[in-house]
């Protein structure tokens, strides 16, 4: 699945972490980033260029920094986010994965 | 891949086949590895193995693939699996389930999560032991009985589909669910003995159509990068949509020869051994790679499938025809042309 955010303008946006749970790998990748699930061993392709950090491939209490490039890339990445969170690939930071 | 990054190169593969060994105790006929056995070449010891397990987790590669051979006939197998999942590597494991026993799967599950494939070649004896050797449908379903008993979580059954078993995919697909498995199909091709089994083992047209429709109504029956050119359009968030090799996965031998996946294993592919060299600097800038990923089947390109499929596998193409830029020949437009393809899809 491709998550697509949107072309901005100037100005970066607000920054956001959300942790990954064990269960979940992340890399780096030309369009961003390639999500692993563990459980079920599907993929998932998420182009954001360089807006979001992912974290270490494992350890304890991995941290996805989100930091879009500019203010009008916000709105898509949350959306973007959203999807992440319902599919469980990431949990809010204050949760326990 | 998705649409859209269909030519994005991904950094390292998501997936990588290893045959971890050229030892098995059955002689099946379509095996795609009988090649390596042929060739009886050198395993990797533990500690090729350990080493080139810190790589993959370098590389940040998410699952290794193991088969053989028979990969449990290594007596350092269940080692090799914990040490890569202490690296954070997802494994999967393909075996004939003739060797397994209640120690065994104890170990399997001391390590888990393991998903685990056990081969089983028909929903009845005399289909399975017609392909996979006289006796083996019984010692293969003792090993499934044992995996059930223990409620194994991660377990499927994997059928090559044949001429042979191709009418009981319906009894093997209940026959996995009453055993707590999932049903896998695979493809049959005409790699390492499939190629002389070709002739005898490959699908009718008929049966490709059965297959396709089949697939088409049974969205959890998994195939992995089986029949991505065969299936509807209806499964394509599924499963790939084009070859995966030397892109998406490739393939260690035994002997830590690489290969851009299982079923291209022949020196004409070789792209480097891990002894000699890194798998990163093998799958970034091998010239077999290279030519693998700038490889287009260009009389697909006008097919209202293309988008499905890309030319579909190249090792069908390759070791039916010799030829890499030919049309995979069991790809739907091959059964059904497009004039008449709502009948199916």
């Amino acid at each position: 699945m491709v998550c697509e955010t949107g072309v901005g303008a100037t100005g970066a946006g607000p920054a956001a972490e959300y942790l990954v749970p064990d269960w979940v790998r992340v890399r780096r990748e030309s369009f961003g980033l390639l999500f692993y699930d563990t459980r079920s061993t599907k993929l998932t392709f998420v182009r954001c260029g360089d807006d979001m950090d992912p974290p270490p491939f494992t350890g304890a209490r991995r941290l996805l920094r989100v930091r879009p490039s500019d203010e009008s890339r916000a709105a898509a990445l949350a959306r973007l986010m959203q999807t992440l969170l319902v599919k469980g690939l990431v949990v809010a930071a204050g949760s326990d994965s | 891949m998705p649409p859209g990054l269909t030519h994005s190169r991904l950094r390292t593969p998501v997936n990588v086949t290893w045959e971890v060994t050229e030892a098995c105790n059955l002689q099946c006929r379509h095996c795609l590895s009988a090649g390596l056995r042929a060739g009886s070449r050198r395993e990797l010891d533990f500690d090729q193995c350990r080493r080139l397990i810190d790589e993959l987790a370098r590389m940040q590669v998410f699952q290794i693939n193991f088969g053989g051979g028979e990969p449990f006939l290594r007596s350092d197998f269940l080692e090799i699996l914990r040490y890569a999942h202490c690296q954070g590597i997802t494994t999967c494991v393909s075996t004939n389930g003739t060797v397994l026993d209640d120690a065994l799967i104890d170990g399997l599950l001391s390590v888990a999560p393991v998903y685990l494939q056990v081969s089983l070649d028909g929903a009845r004896a005399e289909t399975n032991d017609a392909i996979r050797g006289r006796g083996t449908f019984s010692r293969i379903m003792s090993g499934i009985e044992l995996l059930a008993a223990r409620g194994y979580p991660d377990l499927s059954l994997n059928m090559v589909v044949t001429r042979l078993n191709a009418g009981e995919i319906g009894e093997f697909d209940g026959l996995a669910g009453s055993h707590g498995a999932k049903t896998r199909l695979s493809r049959f091709r005409p790699s390492g003995a499939g190629c002389s089994a070709w002739d005898d083992f490959r699908l009718t047209r008929e049966q490709l159509l059965e297959l396709s429709a089949f697939l088409g109504d049974h969205p959890g029956v998994l195939t992995g990068d089986s029949f991505f050119a065969l299936t509807p359009d209806g499964r394509r968030a599924l499963g790939l949509n084009m070859c995966g090799a030397a892109r998406m996965t490739c393939a260690v031998a035994p002997d830590g020869s690489v290969y851009p996946c299982a079923f291209l294993c022949d020196p004409v592919f070789l792209a480097g051994n891990v002894t000699d060299r890194g798998l990163a600097d093998i799958f970034e800038s091998s010239p077999v790679f290279e030519r693998f990923r700038e490889e287009a089947v260009e009389t697909c390109r006008t097919c209202d499938r293309f988008s499905s499929c890309h030319g579909g596998c190249p090792a069908v193409a390759y070791f039916l025809t010799r030829s890499l830029d030919l049309p995979d020949p069991e790809c739907l437009r091959a059964v059904v042309p497009a004039t008449s393809a709502k009948e199916v899809v």
